[in-house]
């Protein structure tokens, strides 16, 4: 039990000096959120989740996007990253707050969502693309 | 053969379909598939032919010798090396017991929209209630049965018309595009990890005592072990390529517990959706009810105390304390906080590491003519069960480094 809590308490922390590779798994990790948005606000908008579950699920989003904030903000990287970490810093602002909005959306504004989360899934990739 | 018999084994096959499938398998085939597509399906089947071998194995062993193989264990192998195996797999079943119980919360707390630390201690309390009230037959049959929601993958699956040549590659073991060689076998070990966790086989031999197989229901094992488990072995490859279709190509790596059930629902709306977060309740409660029953089960039988739900709790009461304890004390370690995400990938990888404690001795005494007589091994049995033990051997070694390595799959 002592190296699993060894290993949980390893995994858990944030900020810090970033490095390509640390960048690199923030972006997929953002991607991962904002396109698992986009398809729970567009099966939302279809009518093919139920009330609760889209307000749940997109809660937990939040959540993890919320953190993946939080946690770029705080970050620091050398000058060559630095434009990269600032674009996937406002992006999962973005990301954070249009999670937020889809626990409370209505259908209309879900349809928009689903855009702008495809969007924030798309440009954290190119961010991806170009660290790799 | 009568109906009746017929009936018998087509409702034991049920309820191991329904039964087969855990936040393990749940957890490990969705990233898998979300990460390598269709590339490991291979390992399932290796996965799922181990459980079946060992399972017969040790439903053979419970149903001839008339005790359950934990009870063996120990005067085979001897106090100290049996206690090595207790304490192994009672840590190993505390975990996925807390993970399992903090399943059941996520799934309610889906259906329900309640928080998510109110429903911890009402599924805890949920669970132990049908443990107490309901006899074994029936916790087998109201949680497989309704398992079997799961079934909503497979259609899912089906409807997302994946590339069925591409899906056929994956039974062969090759490239490992998407992720890198290490990531590749970390989830290859997380998946055999899944498929045949310790705790399957040691409530199967207890299940085995409970029902009170003789030497008459041999060929009911074997039916039992071969088509539940291959049939369950479906619902597995059924969540990877779910996971492979829909999740692969928009990047999604699916982190939380209800990632899955989104997949049903953009198949099938809301009723697919519904479905889906039944299925995986029934699934995970009654994995949850069966790791809290091995735990007690392997205390009793390796202390002698009397056990088994055929007693009424009172009048085994070490053992029902032991599964009720089991049940407060997972209740703890999900209460503290623990993604049970992340936990079921601990508790998957750590089992890996306590799996030859697990099979190594069911191997022995299934080989051993004082206890099995003319029912010990054939040579087909014999060599698969030395094949896998090989396999679970490596997998044991590497399961932990992999992890570390690979950040639990991240790369």
């Amino acid at each position: 039990m002592g190296i699993l809590f060894a290993l949980v308490g390893a995994g858990c922390g944030s900020g810090g000096r970033l490095e390509t590779k640390d960048l690199l798994q923030q972006s997929k990790s953002l991607q991962s959120l904002a396109a698992e948005g986009a398809l729970l606000a567009q099966d939302a908008a279809s009518g093919k989740t139920t009330r609760i579950y889209t307000q749940e699920h997109s809660s937990d989003l939040f959540q993890a996007a919320s953190q993946a904030e939080a946690s770029l903000k705080l970050a620091e990287t050398g000058s060559a990253l630095g434009p990269q970490l600032r674009q996937l810093s406002v992006l999962a602002g973005q990301v954070s707050a249009d999670l937020e909005r889809l626990a409370i959306a209505s259908n209309e504004e879900q349809r928009m969502l689903t855009g702008e989360l495809e969007a924030a899934a798309r440009a954290c990739q190119e961010i991806g693309e170009a660290l790799t | 053969v009568s109906l009746k018999n017929i009936l018998a084994v087509a409702l034991g096959i049920f309820s191991a379909i329904g039964g087969f499938v855990d936040i393990g398998d749940l957890v490990f085939n969705t990233q898998a598939g979300a990460t390598f597509g269709f590339q490991l399906l291979w390992v399932v089947v290796i996965g799922v032919l181990g459980i079946i071998v060992y399972s017969e194995m040790c439903g053979r062993v419970s149903a001839v010798a008339q005790r359950p193989v934990f009870d063996l264990v120990r005067e085979r192998t001897g106090f100290g090396a049996g206690l090595a195996t207790l304490i192994a797999s009672e840590i190993v079943n505390l975990m996925t017991c807390a993970a399992e119980i903090g399943g059941v919360a996520i799934c309610l707390q889906l259906l329900s929209g309640l928080p998510y630390r109110l429903l911890i201690p009402i599924a805890v309390v949920g669970l132990a209630v049908s443990s107490w009230v309901l006899p074994f037959r029936w916790i087998e049959r109201v949680f497989g049965y309704l398992g079997l929601c799961l079934l909503v993958f497979a259609v899912a699956a089906i409807k997302l018309h994946p590339d069925w040549s591409q899906v056929a590659h994956g039974f062969v073991p090759g490239s490992h595009a998407g992720g890198t060689l290490m990531v590749y076998l970390y989830f290859a070990v997380g998946l055999l990890g899944a498929a045949m966790t310790p705790y399957e086989v040691y409530f199967y031999s207890s299940g085995v005592v409970e029902d009170r197989w003789g030497m008459k229901d041999l060929g009911l094992n074997r039916v039992t072990a071969m088509i539940g488990y291959a049939l369950g072995g479906f619902l597995s490859f059924a969540l990877m390529i779910v996971a492979a279709v829909l999740f692969l190509p928009n990047g999604i790596s699916p982190q939380f517990l209800g990632t899955p059930a989104l997949a049903a629902g953009h198949v099938m709306g809301q009723v697919g959706l519904l479905l889906a977060l039944i299925g995986v309740l029934f699934a995970v409660g009654g994995a949850a009810i069966e790791t809290s029953f091995a735990g007690a089960y392997n205390l009793a039988q390796f202390f002698g105390w009397k056990w088994g739900k055929k007693e009424r709790p009172a009048g085994a009461p070490r053992f029902t304390l032991s599964w009720l304890v089991i049940f407060a004390l997972a209740l703890l370690v999900v209460m503290t906080g623990f993604d049970p995400v992340k936990l079921t990938e601990y508790s998957v990888i750590f089992s890996v590491v306590a799996l030859p404690l697990t099979y190594l001795p069911i191997l022995l005494v299934a080989n051993d003519h004082t206890y099995m007589g003319e029912n010990v091994n054939g040579k087909l049995a014999n060599f698969l069960g030395v094949l896998y033990f090989i396999v679970i051997l490596l997998i044991a070694v590497a399961a932990i480094p992999l992890m570390m390595l690979t950040n639990g799959g991240q790369g």
